[in-house]
């Protein structure tokens, strides 16, 4: 396993967010957190990042033991975490968020050489890349959000509520773009309102329900389930 | 005419140089920090009396007096964040109320270290540039004005093309998401409060032998520093500088044509004049205030 999340609990002052979630991500896939509003997909990732202090757990990534690093020293170990909402810096450019993005690397060489490689998955961001981040479309915002995490070089992609706010053809693209990343070896978290999609990506699946999980399995048993088909694919 | 004119244009160029240095690290520690430090009048105050120190009672040579108060007030700012503002990261206002509470105790310190009176400080230099019978810019006045052109644009370049200024402008921006780039949240603090505290300090201690020095000198500037930075727009730099200079030249052309009650009314005023046409400031962003 690259990242394994044994009985993980988060509570954000009294009251508990997440309850003993064991979450387990094998190398090269796709895994999909999905469930409501307040189900607590967006906590339980950013615990894997280190965003949010541990009550209660242990997280494993790549053999060694992460939980309680905090998140600047997480993504050293090689995972990238691209935040609901995309959290792109509004005041650089989109060259200036890229290169961020690889602030912890010393391989001059290879930081230009995935720069270029963003700059082909993404040609809207090479015609762009002096102009400022707040003023590209919300799509574009994603696509800057991806590159910038990409830039780390990472093993593990953890990406929150990626199609939120774009219009179905950006998602589309989005969806193809996540594909793509993966198919070149990147293992990924996805966590997901929109369960259709996450469900079609996915090769494993667990649904969080108020804060505990409710199921898991592999990403097409479960869209075949019918809690899920009724709670969540609205079918 | 023109002589007059000339020449509150070279005070109101001096004025700018020093506002400039305090205004602009007291942005750079709001928006690094998110906190807004009350004390920073204090840290000038503090420079200033590195100076009285080494220079006047020391009889160090000025520049040495100098260099040690940008550094002596740049670890002040460390201790500040260390002590002050990292246990409150969470809690602007407890951060503002801790500053506030560090004011009273650096004042209290100059007042126990060298007493309530005004120090006399030896001139630096007596040469003045003469450019015509009515133009005149001593030289001790003309380093304020190097120091400012040129620690503004090392700032400048460092914020733009070194590594640990991109990662202080995209804390200021947005700390957690640079935390998820693997910038240190408490590197660039310590970073932001060195430079903001040590660019107060430097603006300290060249002008002490200008301005009268006392425990309670940091009251006046600080109160411009916060006009400037509201005209400016709070959490920019470019604001900060620009709305030091207009200030300056405002506040000096009025105090020279009528008097220095009515330059700080009309600097009141024009600060309120902008918060009602633009809230956000001249050069600020809704976001991120």
């Amino acid at each position: 396993m690259l990242l394994e999340m044994k009985d993980i609990s988060v509570n954000y002052g009294k009251v508990s967010a997440v309850r003993n979630i064991s979450i387990s991500v094998p190398d090269g896939k796709i895994v999909t957190i999905i469930g409501g509003n307040g189900a607590g997909k967006t906590t339980t990732l950013r615990a894997m990042s280190g965003m949010v202090p541990l009550a209660g757990g242990e997280i494993h990534f790549n053999g060694k033991r992460i939980d309680g690093l905090l998140s600047d020293k997480v993504v050293a170990h090689g995972i990238a975490h691209v935040p609901e909402g995309r959290r792109i810096f509004p005041d650089m450019t989109v060259e200036e968020n890229l290169r961020t993005g690889a602030f912890l690397r010393r391989d001059k060489e290879a930081v230009e050489n995935d720069l270029e490689g963003v700059f082909t998955r993404f040609p809207r961001l090479k015609e762009r890349r002096r102009q400022m981040a707040k003023t590209m479309s919300g799509g574009e915002q994603q696509m800057l959000a991806i590159g910038r995490a990409l830039m780390s070089a990472p093993k593990l992609l953890l990406m929150d509520e990626p199609s939120m706010g774009l219009a179905p053809v950006i998602v589309e693209e989005i969806a193809v773009i996540i594909e793509e990343i993966n198919a070149q070896g990147l293992s990924v978290v996805l966590v997901e309102q929109n369960a259709e999609l996450a469900l079609e990506l996915a090769d494993h699946a667990y649904v969080l329900e108020t804060g505990n999980m409710a199921l898991e399995g592999p990403a097409n048993e479960l869209h075949d389930n019918e809690h899920v088909r009724a709670a969540y694919l609205g079918v | 005419m023109l002589d007059l004119l000339a020449q509150t244009g070279l005070n109101a160029i001096y004025a700018a140089s020093y506002i400039s240095l305090i205004a602009v690290g007291l942005v750079l520690i709001f928006g690094v920090m998110g906190v807004i430090n009350f004390a920073h009048g204090e840290l000038y105050m503090a420079g200033a009396y590195s100076v009285v120190f080494l220079y006047t009672d020391w009889q160090l040579p000025f520049f040495i007096a100098v260099a040690a108060g940008l550094i002596f007030v740049g670890f002040l700012g460390l201790a500040m964040e260390r002590a002050l503002f990292r246990p409150l990261r969470d809690n602007p206002l407890g951060g503002l109320v801790a500053s506030i509470g560090f004011l009273m105790i650096l004042q209290a310190l100059a007042v126990m270290g060298f007493g309530v009176r005004m120090e006399n400080i030896p001139p630096v230099t007596q040469y003045v540039i003469e450019f015509s019978d009515r133009v005149r810019l001593p030289l001790a006045r003309l380093y304020v004005i190097i120091a400012a052109v040129v620690l503004l644009s090392m700032l400048w370049v460092f914020l733009k093309k070194t590594r640990f200024g991109w990662a202080l402008r995209a804390a200021a921006q947005d700390p957690e998401a640079a935390a998820l780039q693997g910038i240190s949240i408490n590197q660039t603090a310590r970073i932001a409060m060195f430079i903001g505290a040590g660019l107060a300090g430097i603006a300290g201690a060249l002008t002490a032998p200008l301005v009268s020095v006392n425990p309670h000198m940091g009251h006046s500037v600080i109160v411009t520093a916060f006009i400037v930075i509201i005209v400016g727009g709070v959490g920019s730099l470019e604001g900060a500088i620009v709305a030091s200079v207009a200030y300056a030249f405002v506040h000096t052309f009025v105090t020279t044509f009528f008097d220095g009650v009515i330059a700080d009314i009309t600097g009141l005023s024009l600060m309120l004049l902008v918060l009602i046409v633009k809230p956000t400031g001249l050069f600020g962003s809704a976001d991120r205030a």
